[in-house]
């Protein structure tokens, strides 16, 4: 009986345990990046192997507000901070800085079975669905945009997201650009109160809801659509030109926001209703975040572990991004990345000093 | 109220020696003392998290539906009414920001919602099958029945909020749509539907499908993502909870009361209801930690129902619960004072809601004297 | 006249009888539903690798959730079940003369429906935040805290049922009060009681929520309870938003498992726990 429990023990603690001498780096928020930040850590993991991260996926806000906590060595955000997290970042431990690491997008689901072809929407159009002005699929103004397509008298059920996330927040923050009247009546921010439409928790419980009732449209991440096989439409961006969401396109929003950045001085920019022939108008960054003096650490092998991972994940990491569709950084973006990376500290010592 | 020990043990056996009896009382009545601890320690963090909440709201907060984390800017606007855009950078000029706004009604009345079907649906069947076992159930049965419905416990509340998504939402919605009066028949859809307003307009129960949303009337969608369903399978969750208890519950009657009964000339059924009204406090405690489970289950509940902060009387609406509101909402609101101050908010009124209820319930069913087969 | 009330009584005896059969059946059917669907999705991932492999190798498997459920229901029941059940006899035993009984009664039913997220978010400011970081203890404490009611109002319920000539007959041999308790009142409802430990066991070790600020998961082979701690429910939690129909599939794999995991718990303390004739 003795021998039974030893040798299911020793069975029991075969594999990768952390030694006692590792580095251990606890970090967690948005959910979105997830798939590929898992990716990164268990390659960054196999090179570094006294290097063990941990990446806990519950929200943009719970990862800000770890970070606060200092319960978090870094996080991930869809959102940018606010004014208010930053203020708070500040009373806790100094300023953040805050790198986009990989983009993604947030495409307009639909159900209606019989119409054969993609479906083509407007920002404004797409605005007025949501607001519930537009109540029928055969409404004028989405039979102009789909003159090929016939499209039936069916009613319109808006599906949105019932818990809060990164996803609401570029979602509403675009449809507030395209439309005066959503400005003013839904606003933007991770959660929002939609007028009108049934609510599903999370990407599966959206998706659920538009493939069970006829008729539906929700807002979904673009690689929970390629992943699940859903169909969605095609955007008009500013130029005029419908895009269909992907990599590509998003990347291409990316490329346009250079100037902002340069200009805000700031690389949490806005990333959606971006002008360019080939950009796909709902896109957006999700962000790294860590502190800017990561001497609270106490621990200069975790500071300079957190910085070798930002600039692995930036750099090398950018590879796997298209095969698990998200949108790699373009070199101008990952230039103005590397200027950030480069300023984060270590009692008064950058960890990644420029060459 | 009569005590589980009728006479003084203490007064009699207060000469004995012994040095378990007073380690025995120290430790039962520290733990006791830890359950108050306990509540103490979740008012404090729930408190502080929940001033600015309340001090913004006040009691305002009880009676209003809005829910609004996010501020809506109101544009400045020109005399002709049109917004006026900055000569710069061309974006709308914002006057100032109308400040979120938050109110308990439409959680407090789903939560009320969804725990009175989950009773309704969970209680009688429950009870049924409790007596199933204990009463009807060959020997050889009760093992197997037991042990499954005890199997119904043991299965986690993702499990039940994915099959409710996945399995029971879209049957209810669909083919199992209640408003189908005539669904068995084929006809064609127009038809269909006709025929089911007319029921419903005659028999007075057009109520269940129609909603008010800003003073109009409008049909309610059955989706199959409703306070009903949702009640089904919180329902469903509470069911392992009172049949185990009342199982034992029931099987702790002494035998000599249910052979008085028949000896009286009872029925089967006479003699059952003898049985629960014996045990009737016990009973109430199971119905009660069912009913817990019910109001505070977070998952299931997040997962099966489409959050909505509307408030109808038919429970073909999607709603929201106070546990979903607070589970869906919290990990993004962790870094604004006041939305989370809100949540906050949310489960302190849940919890006075429990303890009224408990209390007042308790006195209702159970009675003040009521005490079960210790007393005899 | 009285031969129709009899009558009458007959029959409403007979409905029941029927009635209440039909509720066993309805009950267990709904259960067969319930699980063939789960087995039917879950069994699809389910292979020998999904018990020995970390989630970050070629083909993902869930040994270190396993290893952590195990380890934190443990953990919590080690302090859950002996406080919930010593509470238990304070309600059942030590009423009389008592002022806290009525009070502990209440508080015990509403901490039972305390939401878990708001357990996990007590958890959260009360350890992780002055610690510094998340936890196995933290989530064993969070969990704990959902026992202890459950336990101890099962414990009360089922020691009032212990009828009371059991212990005037223990006092009058000369027993203690304690040892009434001990060896009497107690050892006469084990089966009821074991049922109040295995609702809450069944019950903690599918929560996931409280688990989400305490213990927070982690991808490694962790058996330090003073670390981040992996846990099944948490993994399925964060398989289940993951896009890729492969990842959903080890979600429900990584359900049934769980479910198994409990329901194997409770077979096995009810075996070691019955009564020998």
């Amino acid at each position: 009986m003795f021998r039974f429990i030893q040798a299911s023990a020793a069975i029991l603690t075969m594999g990768v345990g952390i030694a006692a001498a590792d580095v251990q780096i606890q970090a967690g928020g948005a959910t979105f990046p997830n798939p590929i930040y898992q990716e990164w850590i268990k390659d960054f993991g196999q090179v570094h192997n006294d290097i063990k991260i941990a990446y806990a996926s519950k929200g943009s806000g719970a990862g800000i507000g770890g970070l606060l906590d200092k319960t978090f060595d870094f996080a991930g955000s869809d959102a940018p901070m606010n004014d208010e997290e930053v203020k708070k970042a500040q009373a806790a431990g100094g300023d953040v800085v805050e790198i986009p690491s990989v983009a993604g997008a947030v495409v307009l689901a639909y159900n209606l079975p019989g119409v054969s072809g993609d479906l083509k929407l407007s920002g404004p159009v797409v605005a007025d669905i949501f607001l519930g002005k537009i109540t029928k699929w055969n409404d004028p103004a989405i039979t102009a945009l789909n003159p090929d397509l016939t499209l039936p008298a069916t009613d319109i059920t808006t599906v949105h997201r019932s818990d809060g996330s990164g996803t609401n927040f570029v979602f509403s923050s675009f449809l507030s650009t395209q439309s005066d009247d959503f400005q003013t009546k839904v606003g933007f921010g991770k959660t929002v109160k939609w007028p009108n439409g049934q609510g599903g928790s999370g990407n599966a419980g959206v998706t659920q809801t538009v493939q069970k009732t006829e008729g539906a449209i929700g807002y979904i991440e673009l690689n929970y659509a390629l992943a699940q096989h859903v169909s969605f439409a095609l955007l008009q961006n500013n130029s005029g030109k419908f895009i269909k969401a992907s990599p590509e396109s998003v990347s291409a929003a990316g490329e346009g926001a250079v100037k902002d950045m340069d200009e805000d001085k700031t690389l949490a920019v806005r990333l959606w209703s971006r002008d360019g022939d080939a950009v796909y108008p709902i896109s957006s960054f999700t962000y790294l975040i860590c502190y800017k003096d990561l001497s609270y650490l106490k621990d200069q092998a975790k500071a300079q572990a957190i910085v070798d991972f930002f600039w692995y994940a930036t750099h090398d990491g950018q590879a796997k991004a298209p095969e698990l569709t998200y949108a790699p950084l373009s070199s101008g973006v990952q230039q103005r990345v590397e200027q950030a990376i480069e300023t984060i500290t270590f009692n008064g010592q950058p960890l990644h000093p420029p060459k | 109220m009569t005590a589980a020990v009728e006479f003084d043990s203490e007064a009699i056996t207060h000469n004995r020696r012994s040095y378990g009896e007073p380690a025995m009382r120290c430790a039962a009545t520290a733990s006791a003392i830890v359950i108050l601890l306990m509540l103490a320690a979740l008012l404090v963090v729930l408190f502080a998290a929940a001033v600015p909440s309340m001090r913004r709201f006040g009691m305002e907060f009880l009676t209003t539906s809005a829910w609004r984390p996010n501020s809506l800017p109101v544009l400045k606007m020109d005399a002709r009414g049109k917004p006026i855009r900055d000569r710069r950078t061309g974006m709308k000029v914002v006057d100032h920001y109308d400040p979120p706004r938050f109110g308990a009604l439409a959680p407090v009345t789903g939560t009320a919602q969804t725990a009175l079907i989950a009773l309704i649906f969970a209680v009688p069947l429950s009870l049924g099958s409790a007596l199933f076992l204990v009463r009807i159930a060959p020997l050889w049965l009760i093992m197997p029945v037991s042990f499954l419905i005890e199997f119904l416990a043991a299965i986690p509340s993702i499990a039940y909020g994915l099959w409710g998504m996945f399995v029971l939402g879209p049957w209810m919605g669909g083919p199992a749509r209640w408003d189908r009066v005539a669904g068995l028949v084929p006809m064609p859809a127009g038809i269909e539907s006709r025929l089911s307003g007319f029921f419903m307009r005659i028999s007075g129960l057009h109520w269940l499908a129609e909603q008010q949303i800003g003073g109009k009337t409008v049909p309610i969608p059955t989706t199959g993502r409703d306070i009903l369903v949702a009640g089904i399978v919180l329902g469903i969750m509470i069911i392992p909870i009172i049949t185990a208890i009342s199982r034992d519950v029931l099987r702790s009657v002494p035998p000599a009361q249910i052979e008085g009964t028949i000896a009286l000339g009872a029925t089967w059924w006479q003699s059952c209801r003898e049985m629960l009204k014996y045990s009737r406090s016990a009973l109430f405690g199971a119905i009660i930690l069912g009913f817990a489970r019910a109001s505070g289950e977070t998952m299931a509940v997040l997962m099966v129902m489409g959050s909505a902060a509307t408030i109808a009387a038919s429970p073909f609406t999607a709603g929201t619960t106070m546990a979903s509101t607070l589970a869906g909402e919290f990990p993004e609101a962790a870094t604004n004072d006041l939305h989370r101050g809100a949540l906050m908010e949310l489960a302190l009124i849940l919890l006075i809601m429990s303890l009224a209820f408990n209390i007042i319930a308790r006195y209702l069913v159970v009675g003040k004297s009521a005490r079960t087969s210790a007393a005899h | 006249m009285a031969n129709i009330k009899i009558a009458q009584a007959k029959a409403t005896s007979q409905i029941m009888y029927g009635v209440c059969t039909a509720c066993a059946v309805l009950i267990v059917a709904t259960l067969v539903l319930i699980t063939g669907y789960l087995l039917i999705i879950g069994l699809h991932s389910l292979n020998w690798r999904f018990f020995v492999n970390l989630p970050q190798s070629d083909s993902p498997g869930m040994r270190n959730s396993i290893d952590g459920t195990i380890i934190l229901v443990a953990l919590a029941s080690l302090a859950g079940i002996p406080i919930g059940m010593l509470a238990g006899v304070y309600l059942s035993e030590y009423e009389a003369k008592s002022v806290l009984a009525a009070p502990v009664r209440f508080v015990s039913d509403v901490l039972a429906g305390v939401p878990s997220i708001v357990v996990g978010i007590l958890g959260y400011e009360l350890i992780v935040v002055p610690a510094g970081s998340y936890s196995g203890w933290a989530g064993a404490a969070a969990l704990a805290f959902i026992m202890v009611p459950i336990v101890a109002r099962t414990t009360e319920e089922m020691l009032r049922l212990v009828p009371a000539s059991y212990r005037e007959a223990s006092i009058a041999l000369g027993a203690t009060k304690a040892g009434t308790i001990l060896r009497v009142v107690i050892p006469s409802a084990t089966g009821s009681l074991v049922t109040g430990a295995m609702l809450a066991i069944a019950r903690v070790a599918g929560e996931t929520a409280p688990l989400l600020f305490t213990a927070v998961g982690s991808p490694y082979l962790v058996h330090n309870p003073s670390q981040p701690f992996p846990s099944l429910t948490l993994r399925i939690y964060e398989l289940s938003n993951e896009p890729s129909p492969e990842a959903q599939s080890q979600a429900w794999t990584g359900i049934l498992v769980l479910i198994a995991l409990i329901f194997l718990v409770n077979l096995s303390v009810r075996y070691f726990t019955r009564q020998r004739k």
